[in-house]
């Protein structure tokens, strides 16, 4: 086995901190956009459905794209931003996060949706009757409740975030040691036709995806 | 009759629905009132809007004094406030809390001691301390009933709601728990509102009889007023009563009616709460219990008149086994369509009075009917 360069070894970890960024991210975005989603009837329900569901279809440079118009330099969001401030969230790894959180949040809002609307709604109206108000209720009953789905969501998301690829090269760019992940890396050495590194690489996402993966197995079953 | 002098709970609701439309009014006192119907009447809705889980388009809700629901005065409260246990179909038990945690769930605005002490109490008193640590996964169909009453109780609701508390039972469970759900009603006093489909169960369990059909009330009445003088056909064919028949009037006195049925004179007490005198030849509906209608033993020598009136004669078509009873339908000897189909009467047998009588064999005859266990059903 080849020894590990500097590159991929800091590669490899900045993916382990985008990812877990990401999906911390996710959890606190993402769960309250999948209850209200599942629970609430209001003006834009299904414009917000659309807009969280469209980066799971969008070719990922095209989201990538939306994001560098939002948040880039000269954005809608980034201008104000970099004239106040003097900085700009692109070719940061705040950016890979953003990237890897936008892509990665389809896939655990539909999965924590869909658990949130199997639970039983006799259960809120039981804990409405008894006094609670919806927002205890959500977390003491209904998302307690969905806790399978949760952590199915979140492992996915995960798994999501760790290969961003296109938004992330877009919005990020490909700065080594700065904001070179893992997926990055491995296409890095296949272009410069270091094979070793890209199949080492490769080799450790695959095992660690397997193992989240199996975790998240274990974990399931356990819930109630 | 047991005048309802201070209504505990008035009721009145009206919501467009996407089946039908709702339209009810109704009272009760103390006690345990009964929504009775067809599934689909509107029953459970009629709950929800009493708990504050739905909104009527219309109307106004009144416990004990305080409005719940006033559609003109722009009152509605959440269902947190409204102190109005509900009892779910299913129970809806929280599969991820004990049966302490269940219980205590309505109580946590109290401290931490005060609401311990409370859910002890309801455990002892429902008889389920022992089973304060488990979960509700791991419970029988009774079990459950009583956890679920324990944790709409606990808070001391000022309404009970139990919509079908037994349906989710099977049949033998479901007698003994309906005669425990009555003894556990009645002994925490407080008042009720049960939903069923099951007339026995309506009957059993309630005080007062709230009959529904598509979405509007047809009879409300104490239970026993309701068993003997349905207000109408429509509320006998709601309760699921055989033998609701219809005859022609020959002559009517206020204590007696005279009518013909199937070329039979037969003659009933007329319902002396009501003065119903229609005009002879006009048509009468009438039920008959199957259970009151009484075979002629053939081995006892002459007819006894004054104990034998209302006399047909008729064979049995066909007879079904209840387990402890038999029910025989009978078609009269008379030429002409039979009343039900391909019979006229259904007949109701302990299975002794079956095996004695060797109805088995024996499938021709005479029987007779009080005239006060003939029911006339006022048309309206």
């Amino acid at each position: 086995m080849a020894a590990m360069s500097p590159e991929l070894v800091s590669a490899l970890f900045l993916s382990v901190q985008v990812a877990l960024s990401a999906t911390l991210l996710n959890a606190l975005l993402g769960i309250p956009i999948a209850y209200v989603l599942a629970r609430r009837r209001f003006w834009g329900h299904g414009l917000l459905d659309l807009l969280v569901t469209l980066p799971l279809v969008l070719p990922p440079t095209v989201t990538g794209y939306y994001l560098i118009v939002l948040l880039g330099r000269r954005g809608v969001l980034g201008q104000p931003i970099y004239e106040a401030t003097g900085w700009s969230i692109a070719f940061t790894w705040y950016a890979a996060v953003v990237a890897a959180t936008v892509m990665a949040l389809p896939l655990l809002v539909r999965t924590a949706r869909a658990a949130i609307e199997s639970v039983d709604r006799d259960l809120e109206r039981a804990a409405w009757t008894l006094g609670h108000s919806e927002w205890r209720t959500a977390l003491e009953v209904t998302l307690p409740l969905a806790r399978n789905g949760l952590v199915a969501g979140l492992v996915l998301a995960f798994a999501r975030a760790l290969g961003e690829f296109g938004a992330t090269l877009m919005l990020a760019g490909n700065i080594p040691g700065k904001t070179t992940t893992a997926p990055l890396a491995i296409y890095t050495a296949v272009q410069t036709g270091e094979r070793g590194e890209a199949l080492l690489l490769v080799g450790l996402l695959t095992a660690l995806s397997c193992v989240v993966l199996i975790a998240a197995g274990r974990l399931g079953p356990r819930a109630v | 009759m047991t005048a309802v002098l201070t209504p505990r709970l008035q009721v009145r609701l009206r919501k467009r629905l996407p089946k039908f439309d709702l339209d009810v009014e109704w009272r009760a006192g103390d006690g345990v009132a009964v929504l009775f119907g067809p599934s689909g009447a509107g029953k459970t809705v009629t709950l929800q809007c009493l708990a504050g889980l739905m909104r009527p388009d219309a109307g106004r809700v009144v416990v004990d004094g305080r409005v719940l629901f006033d559609a003109d005065a722009g009152v509605s409260v959440p269902p947190q406030q409204r102190r109005v246990g509900y009892v779910f179909q299913g129970y809806a038990l929280f599969p991820h809390l004990t049966v302490a945690g269940n219980v205590g769930f309505g109580l946590r605005h109290r401290p931490r001691a005060a609401r311990q002490r409370r859910t002890e109490e309801v455990l002892t008193r429902l008889g389920i301390a022992d089973l304060a640590d488990r979960y509700p996964g791991a419970l029988s169909g009774g079990q459950r009933q009583r956890v679920a009453l324990g944790r709409a109780l606990a808070p001391d609701p000022a309404l009970l709601l139990l919509d079908e508390p037994l349906s989710a039972l099977d049949l033998p469970l479901r007698r003994a728990l309906r005669d425990e759900l009555r003894t556990i009603l009645a002994a925490w006093g407080t008042a009720a509102v049960v939903v069923t489909h099951d007339f026995t169960e309506a009957y059993r369990l309630g005080d007062r009889v709230v009959v529904y059909e598509d979405g509007r009330v047809i009879q409300e009445a104490p239970r026993a007023e309701l068993l003997w003088q349905p207000a109408s056909r429509a509320v006998a064919r709601v309760m699921g009563l055989s033998n609701v028949l219809q005859g022609t009037v020959l002559k009517a006195s206020p204590d007696r009616i005279q009518f013909r049925w199937r070329g039979q004179t037969l003659e009933a007490v007329n319902s002396p709460s009501r003065s119903y005198l229609p005009p002879p030849d006009s048509p009468l509906g009438f039920f008959v219990r199957p259970e009151y209608v009484r075979l002629i033993r053939k081995d006892r020598g002459a007819d006894d008149p004054t104990h034998h009136m209302n006399v047909m004669m008729g064979r049995v078509v066909r007879e079904i086994d209840f387990g402890t009873t038999w029910t025989l339908q009978i078609r009269l000897d008379e030429p002409g369509e039979p009343a039900q189909g391909d019979f006229d009467l259904e007949v109701e047998v302990p299975r002794l009075v079956y095996e004695i009588l060797e109805i088995e064999r024996d499938r021709r005859w005479r029987f007779s009917i009080h005239r006060g266990s003939i029911h006339v059903l006022p048309s309206s």
